[in-house]
């Protein structure tokens, strides 16, 4: 009972952390924060919802082996997300930067490309 | 208008909740898709003819061995297809008959964080990829899936790294080559069962070569034929991607 609120709350709050990065999508002016709202909010809702499903899955199959392997295959897709999606936003911001994307800044900030703020 | 595109989004996602009631459950054998006589002949039959719990690749490897053979020629005949369009028709790098660009195979900039991770994945997805190759008698999976994922990888690590060097490890050559012995695995292994007394493509009559029971024998050659599909689809992969991403021209070329 207590492990399925704890994966039933995991999944909602990766939801939640789901919709903050389509709102920082749409919402973000210029593209290196809306690369920092795909990147963070991706990883952290994904990994959360993956690890809310197998707890389901676990505490719904009564923590028989067969299941603590679905579980650990589940593990493996969030150990590959956890590497994969912070690297590729990482290089998509530096090929944005390479191509001279200038990030939006305060109107009285003097130089532009070296400082950035997040 | 937002608020109509809200509406629009809002109806419709209530329209989609509601019609996914009337779905079949999942894997019903029972589901409208499975109504037809044929469908049912294989959801019955399938597992006692080829021992093959996955009825997919039963039908895609055993009952339809004609279909997926020339589609295996179909993607070699595609990468042939497009060397023939955007090569430059001349294997030999001193033969070429436009001296390359200098801009073609630019090496992308180098990333520690990009490099490292590549290194970490890229055994991983080559593992799951053979998994993947391997287990497509019991999970969904087969040597189409498996050859993506391998070339995958292989174009992972080009696109991460030095690109001319990773390329000259496998010519353009050494790749229609593999793509040939690909075919050649799987028509040389239906013509093989010809010698055994049987059709083409007739893996009962192997079980001559194995010893065991004719349904292994099925169950087997199954695998040997998606090895072969394998090796044709990763290697016309990574020939489509090289010739794409350098515009035509050979790979181990030292003059640009």
């Amino acid at each position: 009972m207590i492990i399925e609120i704890i994966s039933i709350t995991m999944i909602i709050s990766g939801l939640f952390f789901f919709l903050g990065a389509v709102a920082g999508i749409i919402r973000f002016p210029d593209f290196y924060t809306r690369m920092h709202a795909a990147g963070k909010g991706d990883t952290l809702s994904t990994v959360l919802v993956i690890g809310g499903i197998a707890l389901y899955y676990m505490e719904t199959h009564h923590w028989e082996w067969s299941a603590i392997l679905v579980a650990l295959k589940l593990l493996a897709i969030i150990i590959f997300i956890f590497i994969s999606s912070p690297t590729s936003t990482h290089i998509l911001m530096k090929a944005g930067f390479d191509a001279g994307i200038k990030p939006k800044l305060k109107e009285n900030s003097e130089n532009n490309t070296t400082s950035e703020e997040s | 208008m937002k608020v109509f595109q809200t509406i629009i989004a809002v109806v419709l996602g209530a329209l989609l909740i509601y019609a996914e009631a009337d779905f079949p459950a999942w894997a019903s054998s029972k589901s409208p898709a499975n109504a037809g006589e044929l469908s049912q002949y294989y959801i019955k039959n399938i597992y006692d003819e080829t021992l093959v719990p996955n009825m997919v690749t039963a039908v895609l490897a055993d009952y339809r061995g004609y279909d997926t053979l020339f589609e295996t020629v179909v993607v070699f005949t595609a990468g042939l297809a497009i060397f023939a369009i955007l090569g430059t028709g001349v294997m030999r790098e001193k033969k070429t008959a436009v001296p390359a660009p200098k801009r073609i195979y630019s090496e992308p900039p180098f990333d520690l964080i990009v490099r490292i991770s590549t290194r970490m994945l890229v055994p991983v997805i080559q593992l799951f990829a053979l998994y993947v190759l391997a287990h497509g008698h019991h999970s969904p999976g087969g040597g189409f899936q498996g050859g993506v994922i391998l070339a995958a990888s292989f174009i992972m690590l080009e696109l991460s790294s030095d690109l001319r060097a990773e390329a000259a490890k496998l010519t353009h050559r050494m790749s229609i080559w593999l793509g040939i012995i690909g075919i050649v695995i799987y028509a040389g292994w239906g013509t093989l069962s010809l010698f055994f007394g049987g059709h083409f493509l007739d893996y009962d009559m192997l079980q001559a070569l194995f010893p065991l029971d004719p349904l292994m024998a099925r169950s087997h050659s199954m695998l040997i034929v998606e090895v072969g599909v394998a090796f044709t689809v990763s290697s016309i992969m990574l020939l489509i991607f090289r010739q794409l991403v350098s515009g035509g021209y050979s790979i181990p070329d030292k003059q640009a």
